[in-house]
């Protein structure tokens, strides 16, 4: 039996900020299906514990780090541009209710 | 009895010329939205460039606060919504912090405290909301500003040890010029943890989070040890919940934000952006170096070595520059004491009332030290040599050049000589009756003598010379 | 002659042709491509530039790839008007040699897909046949560049992205080792399987436009100093040695498979043709096995790293700074209302799995197991590289699938071969797909994929089979 219901798949949606509809949230749940069978093949290698865990393709030599004074800013108006709701300097959303 | 433990989270915006992970400009601006990068507000397609001064300073306070640095330098990914937060995502550390197990030791009241350092960690601010009405508007000048987030073992019992430890540590991070640590700009930001205990282990821990001064920081210790008390105590088998709280102006009280089970998952994961950057153990060595005489060494030097009392010391202190200063002036043969006098009356009662920093000024160590030999061998007086150094200090110029102009002591024996003749003989009953036995008269010449010089004449060289001319 | 770019600039060169005869025809092309598969979000007009390796030289740009002053959408309604402030730094290099972009190419939502269906201005079809997909998710650039409407389009390749729609359209893709083309300016989909990469008519333009848009970048610190690395100079000086391959065999026995379809058995052939007449050019094709039970992981390892980076990255999508700023009362409301529109369900899908194995209590067993098998993926593959210079396998079980959802359900049986080029992306090594002859009349490819940085050795060998092959230059229906 899975573990996997409509009610997890939803609210892992919500905390994501993203409504699913009665389809999409079917889908996602056969999806986990596939990907539970196959992540307890995952599981099964032997030692995978103790592999380390891989974040980078490879390891690079030749890191440059920037300098302090390299600056680039964005015109102001470039900043706005693409917001849909401002005033001539700042962008605007709804009120922010604090927690 | 119940006794509470104490540990903070202290954020400390750090000073740059540039953010951490891009190029805009780390600087304050009334204007909003003129400090922002295209990486600040997370426009499709950005990466992060780490800052190297940055990296360079968080190595540097890892160091100060004798902390394990990790071999490879790489960052988190701390995923939640907030409007504050473009990418969705602060860049951080929590796999591998550029410190961890560390401990510092401060000066607290009579004594010294050590302070477990549990990690310390680089990461980027959010943007700044401000609310009005119905709306809120977002000003990204402070997205993506560093951050160091240093989090300190639950090692404290009072509110005056986490006190000690704020304001050293603000002070430490000014010396090694990591951060002004200005608490009016809202520079620093801390989370406190308290939880009270009758036993050995600990109790459950409440986390208040976001105090912005340190008067709050006192207010939610005193608030928080009160609440659990009072729960612990009700009689009524109440538990303390392990919980976030956060501190509410208004009532002065601490609300609760969310239970432990509420708590956001962040999902970190490494950021895969920013590759493992090796740290050349060499590197380290010489920031190592590069770290500045610290304000506890500073002050069991003063107290041991100077025997200067510890209210002067700790004025000394207050700035780095005031205490290089010093410093410097001991360094030039100035006896302690005497420097010490002269900085914290004279020359910072100066600073202070014309709001100037000490690094301003024209009047420099080896200027004091030539004004104290003046004084030494007797060629001004105490008067005069304040009076020189406090007109050097308004005019912004050398005190030498007012020891000259006009408040310069007369001690040229030929001028004198001059000046002392020409009394002697506008004076010559006077001086018939000084030669026939009234020796008294004597202290009227000098008095002449200072009358005629406004005081400037040099008093050993005047009656020297008064002597000889009488005689004569 | 074997370079598409090299006949235009000869042909200019020699006045055959005017640059605005170039433009002319290439926008009448565009124009017909449009019609027939959909390949453009933004069709732009060409203008003339004055210099460079590559003056004058049309070209297209997937839509992911951020261009000042031109709307770049990722081929989604999230980003349907957006019109980026900045330029990435391999669009910046292709201004600096003078390339010519004619437009931005639609793919799946922000690289999420493999079938080129997805985008908000609608599926690409693959112009060998309007009823087949042209594969994804870099499907635009795929589907000019087999119609030959421009020499080169710019891809990226997260999964297989850039060869696995080339091997459908019967054309050249190549990703070049990771960091050597910056990623600055690329939306990104998982940052640490992202690269960017080229898709042409032959090796020899995709290492000339590879040439100059490489190099280091300061503004992605993931990029390296490829300077030693001359992909044509490698081509032009190609000696002919002996080169050793290795393929794995359970993926190509016939016999790993319990119900083989027709196609399947004449892809297989094909790679088993190949292998022969590839050893009489001295290039030996070997036998080699890799555990099943890495082999079956692949598919889910991608999963579970891809999904999860991609959760995080497309954090940033919420309406506020760029894209419609949906109304509600409530900020968090309005964010969600922002993706729920703009999400097309495939993309939901795969940010609620990223999410899920991100999770605390989960992200031991699915992530990072996820991420540790990734590493014994590539260590294995490194072990290979030691003794052969490149992994060479049929790019998938068949030529490209039916635009039909119904027609072009993928076994599990074939999971594997469908999704191997995967690894490419696991360790950013150097990956080429060139086209390996036909199955019912539609093109099918081979993939090549050497160790990290050895992009000349690779091309070297592909440009070889390429000439074996006798493919080179194939336009879509012009040779079958």
């Amino acid at each position: 039996m899975s573990c996997f219901t409509k009610e997890l798949v939803s609210e892992l949606a919500s905390k994501l900020l993203i409504g699913l509809s009665e389809e999409e949230n079917k889908m996602v749940l056969d999806e986990f299906e596939e990907i539970e069978r196959n992540m307890d093949k995952i599981n099964a290698i032997a030692d995978i514990a103790s592999v380390e865990a891989m974040t980078h393709p490879f390891p690079l030599e030749d890191i440059i780090l920037r300098n302090d004074d390299d600056v680039e800013e964005l015109a102001q108006e470039d900043v706005l541009k693409n917001a849909s709701h401002k005033n001539l300097t700042t962008i605007i959303v709804p009120k922010v209710v604090k927690e | 009895m119940y006794i509470p433990t104490i540990g903070i989270e202290m954020h400390c915006e750090m000073k740059s010329f540039s953010k951490v992970f891009s190029k805009a400009r780390n600087t304050y601006s009334e204007e909003a939205n003129i400090h922002v990068a295209v990486n600040d507000i997370a426009l499709p397609g950005i990466l992060p460039t780490l800052n190297k001064e940055v990296l360079r300073k968080s190595i540097m306070v890892a160091s100060i606060l004798n902390c394990e640095i990790p071999e490879y330098f790489f960052f988190d990914r701390k995923n939640y919504y907030y409007p504050d937060l473009p990418k969705g995502y602060q860049i951080t550390q929590t796999h591998s912090p550029v410190g961890v197990n560390g401990h510092i030791t401060i000066p607290y009241q009579d004594e010294e405290l050590d302070v477990l350092i549990h990690d310390i960690h680089l990461e980027e601010d959010t943007a700044q909301l401000e609310h009005i009405k119905d709306s809120t508007y977002i000003n990204y000048n402070r997205a993506g500003v560093p951050l160091l987030e240093l989090v300190t073992g639950p090692c404290f019992h009072t509110k005056d040890e986490v006190v000690a430890f704020i304001e050293y540590i603000r002070r430490v991070y000014q010396y090694a010029d990591i951060s002004d640590a200005d608490v009016t700009k809202g520079q620093i930001r801390c989370d406190v943890n308290i939880s009270l205990s009758d036993s050995d282990n600990l109790g459950t821990r409440v986390e208040v989070k976001n105090v912005n001064s340190i008067s709050n920081v006192v207010a939610v210790i005193d608030y928080e040890i009160k609440r659990q008390l009072d729960l612990l105590e009700s009689g009524r088998g109440e538990k303390i919940e392990q919980e976030s709280r956060r501190w509410d102006e208004e009532s002065c009280t601490t609300k609760r934000m969310r239970s432990k089970e509420d708590a956001i998952d962040y999902r970190y994961f490494v950021e895969p952006n920013i590759p493992k950057i090796k740290i050349d153990p060499q590197y380290v060595l010489e920031i190592k170096k590069s770290i500045p005489v610290l304000p506890l060494e500073r002050l069991r030097t003063y107290l041991n070595d100077y025997g200067l009392t510890r209210v002067d010391a700790n004025t000394l202190l207050k700035e780095k520059a005031i205490s290089d200063y010093f410093n410097q002036c001991v360094t030039l043969g100035i006896e302690p004491k005497i420097a010490m006098n002269w900085i914290t009356v004279t020359i910072m009662g100066f600073l202070n009332k014309e709001g100037k920093n000490i690094s301003n000024i024209s009047l420099l160590p080896e200027d004091l030290k030539y004004v104290i030999d003046k004084i030494k061998d007797g060629s001004i007086s105490s008067k005069q040599a304040k009076e020189a150094v406090l007109a050097s200090l308004e005019q912004n110029k050398k005190p030498q050049e007012f020891m000259k102009e006009e408040n310069t002591q007369i001690s040229d024996e030929a001028k004198l000589t001059e000046i002392i003749e020409s009394i002697l003989e506008k004076n010559t009953s006077q001086v018939e009756a000084y030669h026939s036995g009234k020796t008294n008269l004597f202290q009227f010449f000098v008095g002449q003598v200072m009358k005629e010089t406004k005081g400037l004449a040099n008093p050993v060289k005047t009656r020297e010379i008064l002597e000889k001319k009488l005689q004569s | 002659m074997k370079s598409e770019i090299l006949k235009i600039k000869e042909r200019i060169q020699n006045g055959e042709l005017t640059v605005q005869d170039l433009f002319q025809n290439t926008m009448k092309s565009v124009l017909e491509n449009q019609e027939k598969c959909n390949s453009f979000v933004t069709i732009l007009d060409p203008l003339e530039t004055s210099s460079g390796n590559l003056q004058n030289i049309p070209y297209a740009l997937k839509d992911n790839i951020s261009t000042k002053g031109i709307l770049t959408t990722g081929s989604s309604n999230t980003l349907k008007n957006y019109i980026p402030v900045y330029d990435a730094t391999v669009y910046q290099k292709l201004k600096e040699v003078g390339a010519v972009c004619i437009g931005k190419t639609v793919m799946d939502e922000f690289g999420l897909g493999a079938t080129g269906t997805t985008g908000h201005t609608g599926v690409v079809k693959n112009p060998w046949d309007e009823s087949l997909q042209a594969g994804g998710s870099s499907a635009g650039s795929a589907a000019c560049v087999a119609a030959g409407v421009v020499p080169f389009a710019i891809g990226t390749d997260t999964g297989d992205s850039i060869r696995k729609p080339a091997a459908y359209c019967g054309i050249v893709g190549y990703k070049p080792t990771y960091g050597m083309i910056s990623r600055y300016g690329v939306y990104p989909f998982a940052s640490s399987l992202d690269h960017v990469g080229v898709l042409t008519r032959s090796v020899y333009d995709a290492a000339l436009v590879v040439d100059v848009i490489k190099g280091k970048d300061e503004k992605d610190m993931t990029s390296f100093d490829s300077s030693s690395i001359k992909l044509v100079d490698a081509l032009n000086n190609q000696k002919k040695e002996p080169k050793k391959l290795f393929y794995f065999k359970e993926l190509v026995h016939i016999d790993s498979y319990e119900n083989p379809s027709e196609e399947l058995k004449q892809t297989l052939k094909q790679f088993e043709e190949l292998k022969e007449k590839a050893s009489e050019l001295g290039i030996l094709i070997c036998e080699e096995s890799l555990s099943r039970e890495l082999l079956e992981a692949i598919p889910s390892v991608y999963t579970c790293i891809s999904c999860a980076e991609a959760t995080s990255n497309l954090s940033n999508l919420t309406g506020i700074i760029f894209g419609p700023q949906e109304e509600s009362s409530d900020v968090f409301e309005m964010i969600k209302e922002h993706r729920t529109k703009g999400f097309s369900p495939l993309i939901k899908r795969r940010l609620v799995i990223g999410s899920y194995v991100l999770q605390k209590e989960n992200q031991e067993k699915y992530f990072l197991n996820a991420q540790r098998v990734r590493n014994l993926i590539v260590q294995k593959m490194n072990a290979f590289f030691e003794q052969y210079d490149a992994l060479i396998l049929p790019c998938s079980e068949r030529e490209a699938k039916s635009l039909n959802p119904k027609e072009s359900v993928t076994t599990s049986d074939t999971m594997v071969l469908e999704n191997h080029m995967a690894i490419g992306n696991f360790g950013g090594f150097p990956s080429i797909t060139i086209p390996n002859g036909f199955v019912n009349g539609l093109p099918i490819g081979v993939n090549l994929t050497a160790k990290v940085k050895d992009d000349e050795n690779l091309l070297q060998i592909a440009a070889r089979l390429e000439e074996m092959l006798g493919l080179c230059g194939q336009v879509a229906g012009g040779k079958k």
